[in-house]
């Protein structure tokens, strides 16, 4: 779930709704959870330093807009190395 | 159906122990969400298993942050105390049968109260460092806090009787020792209380999340000794005992190191069977 929650927030900032909507998209439906729990996750990445957040007004609307900090971008880089490393290795077993 | 939503969530946030800015927080976000998708509430998904979620995924790591600044804060505490200790050599203290009542009386817990500082914030450091996971079963987290609770406390106990001793032979005892004691024990016990909050704060989350604590000897890695635990008492206690009397060899004195070390073997079976179960050194 961290993994998918930084990767989602990689091309800049999205408030929680948007993150569940783009993690659905982005995965075809795949990872069509149960909403709310995306909120715990960022909370705790947040906590964590890997991401940052902010209210911001859209609409007449208080969002909290949530973005990767400078850690967050190295663990999501190391993450995604890591993914490729096992993903790669599986396709080498099951292929 | 929205502000059901809310009013339940609300609820179960205070039933999991998130109250204040942070609830108030999470709901704001949560309305945001659902006015987005106003069929959504269904997917959103259970408001006790969601507040449950926020306690479980906050609680692993702010016990372990507590734990952390616990034993940061023990070890400015401990310093004061070593300094103290030594210091007394050089400050002109009284013989012992010069000492007013307090002091007596204070100095059991000079010498006991930091020993269980020691332990236990040693025990909740190891587990929190151990338990690296995600989110940790109560049980765990409850273990934690009973090491962090008990470690704070043992030193505030340790700086207040440091504090009264100074302060009651301070007319029989050079003046820098008594200024170094009682600076040093209140500023010490200052940061004890600074580091009682996030303590505190994390024993306040109750997430329920099943699965047992593990005992002192998954922390120390001696899954042998789990059958019976009394010999891993037996054997701390000899080795604790067994030091003490070599200290006293050392120092000129073997028939009070020995009674010395007789004592402390005694104090570590006492506390084990005491604080056994309560600080998870035994199931």
């Amino acid at each position: 779930m961290d993994l998918l929650l930084l990767a989602t927030l990689r091309h800049g900032p999205l408030h929680g709704y948007a993150v569940v909507e783009k993690l659905r998209g982005a995965s075809d439906g795949a990872f069509d959870l149960a909403e709310g729990t995306v909120y715990p996750a960022l909370y705790r990445l947040e906590k964590a330093g890997l991401l940052a957040s902010k209210w911001t007004k859209a609409g007449g609307r208080r969002r909290r807009v949530y973005r990767l900090t400078g850690r967050g971008r190295e663990e999501l880089a190391r993450g995604r190395k890591e993914w490729k490393a096992f993903a790669n290795a599986v396709e080498a077993v099951v292929t | 159906m929205i502000e059901d939503y809310l009013a339940r969530l609300r609820s179960e946030l205070a039933a999991v122990g998130i109250r204040g800015r942070l609830r108030a927080r999470i709901l704001a976000e949560s309305e945001d969400h659902l006015r987005s998708d106003p069929e959504g509430v269904e997917r959103f998904g259970a408001a006790n298993e969601l507040a449950n979620s926020f306690a479980a995924e906050l609680g692993a790591r702010a016990s372990r942050r507590a734990a952390v600044s616990a034993f940061a804060a023990l070890g400015v505490a401990g310093a004061v105390y070593a300094v103290s200790f030594i210091g007394a050599s050089f400050g002109h203290l009284p013989p012992s049968d010069l000492w007013p009542t307090l002091a007596l009386l204070s100095f059991p817990a000079i010498i006991v109260a930091p020993q269980v500082a020691f332990v236990s914030g040693s025990l909740a450091l190891l587990r929190s460092l151990r338990r690296r996971d995600r989110v940790l079963p109560s049980a765990e987290l409850r273990v934690m806090h009973r090491r962090t609770g008990l470690a704070l406390l043992a030193g505030l106990a340790t700086m207040a009787a440091l504090a009264l001793f100074a302060f009651e032979v301070r007319n029989e005892t050079d003046g820098w020792w008594v200024v170094f004691t009682l600076a040093g024990s209140a500023a010490a016990a200052s940061l004890l209380v600074v580091a009682a909050v996030p303590t505190t704060g994390a024993a306040r989350l109750r997430p329920r999340v099943a699965g047992e604590a593990g005992d002192v000897f998954d922390d120390l890695g001696l899954a042998g000794y789990r059958d019976d635990p009394w010999r891993f008492a037996r054997r701390v206690a000899f080795a604790v005992g067994l030091a003490v009397w070599i200290a006293g060899i050392v120092q000129g004195d073997p028939i009070d190191g020995a009674i010395r070390g007789l004592a402390e073997a005694l104090a570590c079976l006492a506390g084990f069977a005491a604080f056994g179960r309560f600080l998870g050194l035994r199931r």
